[in-house]
């Protein structure tokens, strides 16, 4: 039996109102999706909570495990205090701009880090001023700079630059693919849906209070 | 003699760790080596089940590093093939009942009597997981095609190369390729796209492992079992034949390589 996945308005919606914890919710969340007969990998879901509130931690749980399943989450929905609960922004492709350099007003910092390795899932890496990277970096590694990030490989994890606090920092990578992309204190993440696989080093910055990722020409 | 010390390890728990292990055990004995299993599995010892030899066992790993026996007396000798051994784990909650040193130690002294000694990994990254790996010389990673596997898969990669263990190979286990096929499973190049390490093979999922599993006989004994050839091949592979990974080449209808090439060039 399935009640708890219901087609709402034509939405996927997986309900996990009735659990108390966190715990149970993942433990809920696992048995409604096997026992469904009417999700299908690659489907967008929304996750409904009711009155509970989840820290960016646990609804990145939440995907982790919609994602073992082939399932993509779309919207957590709650009923909690609004902007509590806002999912974090994502990040837009400006594409058809075409080719841009290095922007002119990009920070140089004294210290730069060289890491010639891939960094793999669990492992971080911190620097007050730059890092580079002549590797991957994957899903669940860290990489945390005061000043730029410059990845010589795929970026698939999280890149965290002007951790200062300083918004003209960039992040670039010969392929930009990451689970989530920070600029000083702005925290974006892929657009949820179809994944825009470009082929071709991007760079992701701060434009107009938003990051924006354009294709970089070196 | 100077035996090879391979430790089996997944991170993620039940993708086939001990599976392979008795498999390639089995396969290598097979090839007239002498191999010896160990399971470090503490408190959840399978490998005897898996091998058969459950009934056979009077003394553990645990009796061996506190001395209640003599590494030789632990030995249990296989009912099929000469020269394959198992030391089982025991079946105490203690976790830390062994530390790295003494399995280094214990590595050592098989090395003078075995060509290969296998270590079957418990799951996690905790204490069992740098006891197994604390006498290897080279390691095998375990994944199967699903976001979590691989994602496990890296991060032990990782703790194996800050360990030293710098060249890990790679089995991918439980492939279906019907599944693959139709793009509901992470294929073989994604996979080693992200882990960026060797392939040492490709097993299919096939039920006469669960079969043979509860039997109480390797696969690879079952001369039609396709999971058992394809580890009989990856033997192969570890005794350093060249032997080609065929799963790469039965996805490669034309279709498919197509498809490859396009997202090559896109
Ligand atoms: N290729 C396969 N096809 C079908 N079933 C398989 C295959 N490989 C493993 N299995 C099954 O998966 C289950 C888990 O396998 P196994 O015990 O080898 O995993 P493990 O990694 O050692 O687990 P643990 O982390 O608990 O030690 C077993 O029931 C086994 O029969
Ligand atoms: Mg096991």
């Amino acid at each position: 039996m399935s009640a708890a996945v219901k087609i709402w308005e034509g939405e996927n919606v997986i309900n996990l109102e009735i659990y108390d914890t966190f715990a149970e919710m993942k433990k809920g969340l696992q048995k409604e999706i096997r026992q469904s007969k009417v999700l299908l990998p690659g489907m967008k879901i929304n996750v409904y909570v009711g009155d509970k509130s989840l820290t960016d931690k646990q609804i990145r749980e939440i995907e982790d495990i919609l994602l073992d399943y082939g399932l993509h989450l779309k919207e957590l929905m709650t009923n909690g205090p609004p902007g509590k609960q806002k999912r974090k922004e994502s990040f837009s492709k400006v594409s058809e701009e075409g080719f841009i350099g290095f922007p002119e007003d990009m920070p140089e910092y004294e210290e730069t880090a060289l890491i010639r390795r891939n960094l793999r899932s669990g492992q971080k890496c911190f620097a007050r001023g730059n890092i580079v990277i002549l590797g991957d970096v994957n899903p669940g590694a860290e990489v945390i700079a005061g000043g730029n990030i410059i990845v010589m490989g795929v970026l698939r994890g999280m890149a965290h630059a002007g951790a200062f606090g300083d918004e003209n920092t960039v992040i670039a990578a010969l392929r930009l693919n990451p689970t989530q992309l920070r600029i000083a204190n702005h925290i974006t993440r892929p657009p949820d849906g179809e994944v825009i696989i470009v082929n071709a080093p991007e760079i992701a910055r701060i434009r107009a209070g938003k990051v924006v990722i354009e294709k970089l020409k070196i | 003699m100077k035996g090879k010390v391979i430790v089996i390890t997944s991170g993620k728990g039940g993708v086939g760790k001990t599976t392979t292990t008795a498999n390639l055990g089995t396969a290598l004995a097979m090839m007239n080596q002498k191999v010896v299993l160990i399971d470090t599995d503490i408190g959840l010892r399978n490998l005897d089940v898996v091998m058969g030899l459950e009934n056979r066992i009077v003394f553990d790993i645990v009796d061996v590093v506190n001395g209640n026996c003599k590494l030789k007396q632990a030995l249990i000798k296989d009912k099929r093939f000469e020269g394959l051994y198992l030391l089982p784990a025991a079946q105490t909650k203690d976790k830390s009942a062994v530390s790295p040193h003494q399995m280094k130690n214990l590595t050592n002294e098989l090395r003078n009597s075995f060509d290969f000694i296998l270590v079957d990994c418990p799951a996690g990254i905790e204490q069992g997981f740098k006891n197994a790996i604390a006498g290897a010389d080279d390691a095998i990673v375990v994944a199967t095609p699903e976001v979590s596997s691989v994602r496990d898969a890296d991060r032990i990669i990782g703790l194996l190369e800050a360990a030293g263990l710098n060249n890990p190979r790679l089995i991918i286990n439980r492939l279906r390729s019907k599944m693959v096929k139709r793009g509901d499973m992470m294929d073989i190049g994604d996979i080693i796209e992200i882990l960026s390490i060797e392939l040492l093979g490709v097993v299919p999922e096939d039920e006469t492992i669960v079969i043979s599993t509860n039997k109480g006989e390797p696969a690879v004994i079952e001369n039609n079992s396709r999971a058992g050839a394809a580890y009989r091949r990856i033997a192969r592979r570890i005794m350093g034949e060249n032997v080609p990974i065929e799963s790469l080449d039965d996805t490669g209808n034309l279709v498919d390589r197509f498809r490859k090439m396009l997202k090559l060039a896109r």
